[in-house]
Order: C-alpha cells, then structure tokens, then sequence
C-alpha cells in the first residue's frame, strides 16, 4: 500500500475527509507530518502504516486505502499518537471512526478476530449489561467459527483452554453470572444506538 | 469516610482479589468503599472501536447513579472503566443536547457532580494514614511501576494529576513505604492487553519490551493499578519468557496487595496465592510474609 503525493485533489478528497472530521471529531487539516505519532505508536511497525500515514491517506481522498489497512485494526487505542501530538489531533480517535466507516461499507477487516472480539463484548453487554467472560468468549469464538470456519477457532480454543484452567487454578475463573437488573435502560440505550447508526448498519 | 466505588466487570470476576485489596487497605484507614448499586459495564475499549453513542452512554447510566448516592467522589480502579467514565462526564458537560437526550433513557439522570478518582488519586490524598498504619518497610522490594496507557492518557484533553509521560505517584507511595522503585522505560508503554485474546503475537511482543527493561534495570517485580495489565502481564509471562528466550519471571503485584503487606496484612486476606506468576516467593525472600 503507498500514497501518493502527487495525487491530491481538493474535490475528490473532500467527501472522505468532511465525513471523517465530523465524526471523529478530530481537524485532520492540521497535521503537518511531524510523526511524533509514528515514533510513538507501538503497533506502526507491524502494520505497515503508521498514524501519520492514515492522516495522509484521508487527506488525500484515499478512501480504499483508508478503511482497508492493517493500523486500524491493529490499533490498540493506547493513546499514545493524540496525546503526543503537537496539533491535538487524536488519531485513535480517527481509527475508530474509519473502523465503523469500514463496518458500514462491507469491507471484511484486515483482521477479523479483532471486529470479532469488539463486537462480541458490546453483545455480551447488550444481554446482561454487565460483561461476563465465559458467555463474551464463546460470543466470540461463534463469531470467528461464523467467519473462518473451524479453522479459525481451532488454535483460539487450545490457547484460550490453557488460560482457562489456569485461571481455574487461581480461583480467578468466575461462573455466576453477573447481571445488570435496570435491563430495560441497557436496552433502550442500545436501541437509541440502533436508531442513530439507522441505515449506517449494525455494530 | 465513604467514597463511592465503581468496580467494574473484572474487579467481580477474574480480579476480584483486587476488589478484595482495596477494601481492605482503604477500610484499616477508615475509608468505606460503597459500591454503587446495580452498575452497568462501562463499555471498555469495545464500544469506543464500535459505536460512539454506546460508549458515551453506557458509562453516563453508571454517572446518574453515583449522582443520586450524593457522595462527592467516586473512586475507580480499573484504568479502562476510569477513563471511559471520565470521558463520558466531559462528553456530558460539553454537549447538554446529548446529556438530555441520554437521560431521557435513565432513571438516575446524570447531573455531573460526582468527583471520578483513580486508586492512585484516593491513596496518594491519604499518604500520611497509610504510612502512619505500616508496620512493615517493604525494604529490599525494586518495583518497576507499571502505568499502562489509560491511567494518563485519554482520547480527548483531560487535566490529570500526575506526569503524562513519566507519572511517579506509584513510586512515591511505596518509597514512603520503604520500596526502592526505579526509573524505567516503560511505565506508559501499551503491554496489549485485549490483543492477547485477538492478535496475540503483537501483544506478546509489546510485553517482551516491557519485561525485558524491567529486568535490565535491576526490578525484582511489577506494580500496577490496572486490572486488565496486571491479569495479562501476569497471565501471559511464561508464554512471552518462552517465546522471547527470557530466562527470569518478575511477580505482578497490584499496588494495593503491597501497601496491604506493609500494613501487616497476610496472604490470605491479600490473596497473594492467586497469581499466575510466582508472586510469594519473593515476599518470603524479603521476610515480608
């Protein structure tokens, strides 16, 4: 994946960046590619893409390449690129919203178990509005069987068993479930969630 | 003195020794912890990655509750739920149209007073009581203090009270305590945490950094504040150790299971014994147990 410099044009690229403003909240305008966020972010070296480069790739309308990267999954929301910024732009913030632009475009994720696991533990909160760590991860083992077939849980559920019994041995393992019993705001705040992604899509 | 208390989904769960720590530390200097009734997940990273409504609402529902208790601070210990709940009171304050229309849906409406305080925030006020109960010095203990990302740092611009590069609370409570903390690299460095479920070679990775300084600089253990760093620093040790070919573990205290030591308090009612790395053998070594 590069970008090109060469490329910018201010009507093409606008549509893509007003959409990624709004939502995040965040004035892509004003990075001039100092890459404190690169020297800082932990994951820019396995992704292929650094934060700076994402700001890039938005500002110059590089709307495939933008919801379509490895930083936006890989990006572990530490913070570190915003709060080192010396033009306040928090690019978590950024990733986050091109992860649901993503999302809403039908774009399968460059790394599937991660839109899994996110979207399981706001599920599993949806269903008792406390999270519960056995039901949350067989959520997300069913997600990613849906997804990858056996395969694809196939060394999750090896791993994941030996975290198990070994925090079984430790007394850490908790079986009661633990609920919310104000059920019916946790649902309607979701619902108003819902109503407000309206044709955007589902979580 | 009651503070109220939020303790998230992990202090009920796989953490619930450090529930069980802060209660009792907080409670020998005279510190009731309520816990708020019938709290919700605050929504953690999840619902920030997946819908920017929920993660405003979800921990605003928790807000109106502490509200009503008409308690002035509500202290957090999870760095996750501390920082989605502060975020959420900002988000509050700054948009009434969003306020309304979230407490439209709630019972407890969100009125904002509530003071939110990390662990750290409510120890280190109370500096003096602690020291003036230790019976113990933790004399011999080289904690390398392990910070994390959220305790500091946020997605959007929030007064805190510590150093945002190099916080030094940590170290300043347990130096009153006799522990000799040293400077490190690490301590705001992301050990991966959720990544170890889902991308596990990248979390690996991050915590073979964070483990390898710590021993380079002379740390006989870690000491953090958060839930989520301590289970997965402390869970995944052996598979990082193997992996990165790293010949010595280090125990992964949570700073209260320390404080609780010097205050004289056992194994059991620190419940020391539930750590994934060995974490008595070097409290018996330093005759601290």
């Amino acid at each position: 994946m590069s970008t090109s410099t060469l490329k910018y044009s201010a009507e093409t690229s606008n549509a893509l960046l007003k959409e990624v403003m709004d939502r995040s909240g965040q004035n892509l305008m004003s990075c001039y590619q100092c890459r404190r966020c690169a020297a800082g972010c932990p994951v820019g070296d396995e992704s292929g893409v650094t934060p700076d480069r994402l700001v890039r790739m938005v500002l110059l309308g590089e709307k495939d390449n933008a919801l379509n990267n490895l930083l936006i999954w890989k990006c572990l929301a530490c913070y570190t690129c915003g709060t080192r910024c010396p033009n306040n732009i928090q690019t978590a913030r950024i990733n986050e919203t091109l992860k649901q632009m993503a999302k809403e475009a039908h774009i399968e994720p460059n790394i599937p178990r991660v839109a899994s696991f996110h979207s399981s533990f706001v599920k599993s909160i949806s269903h008792f509005g406390r999270s519960n760590e056995l039901e949350f991860m067989a959520l997300y083992e069913i997600e990613n069987y849906k997804k990858g077939g056996l395969t694809a849980v196939k060394e999750d559920i090896k791993s994941t068993s030996k975290l198990g019994r070994s925090m079984l041995k430790k007394k850490r393992m908790h079986f009661k479930l633990d609920r919310t019993k104000g059920k019916s705001e946790i649902k309607s705040l979701f619902k108003k969630a819902a109503d407000k992604r309206g044709a955007k899509g589902q979580p | 003195m009651k503070i109220a208390y939020y303790p998230g989904c992990s202090l009920h769960a796989s953490s619930k020794l450090y529930d069980i720590q802060a209660k009792s530390v907080l409670g020998k200097i005279g510190i009731e912890l309520s816990e708020i009734e019938d709290w919700n997940c605050c929504g953690a990273t999840s619902a920030s990655k997946t819908d920017d409504f929920l993660a405003i609402a979800l921990a605003a529902r928790n807000l109106g509750i502490a509200d009503a208790t008409g308690l002035s601070e509500m202290m957090i210990p999870c760095s996750s739920c501390y920082s989605r709940t502060l975020v959420s009171q900002k988000a509050l304050a700054g948009d009434p149209a969003l306020r309304s229309e979230i407490n439209a849906e709630l019972a407890k409406k969100v009125e904002g007073k509530i003071k939110i305080s990390n662990i750290l925030e409510v120890l280190l006020a109370r500096k003096k009581e602690l020291t003036d109960n230790a019976v113990k010095k933790l004399t011999g203990l080289k904690p390398a203090c392990y910070y994390g990302c959220l305790l500091t740092r946020f997605p959007s611009d929030m007064p805190i009270t510590d150093s945002v590069e190099n916080p030094v609370a940590m170290e300043g409570l347990l130096k009153s305590m006799g522990a000799e903390p040293l400077d490190w690299g690490y301590k705001t460095d992301c050990c991966g945490a959720s990544a170890s479920v889902n991308d596990a070679d990248m979390a690996l990775k991050l915590m073979s950094k964070i483990l390898k300084d710590a021993l380079a600089r002379g740390a006989n253990c870690f000491v953090t504040t958060c839930p989520m760093c301590q289970l997965n620093l402390d869970a995944y040790q052996d598979e990082v150790r193997e992996k990165y070919g790293i010949a010595k573990s280090l125990p992964v205290y949570f700073i209260t299971e320390l404080l609780g030591v010097s205050m004289g308090m056992g194994v059991e009612q620190m419940q020391i014994d539930r750590h994934f790395t060995d974490a008595l053998g070097l409290l018996r070594e330093l005759k601290l147990i």
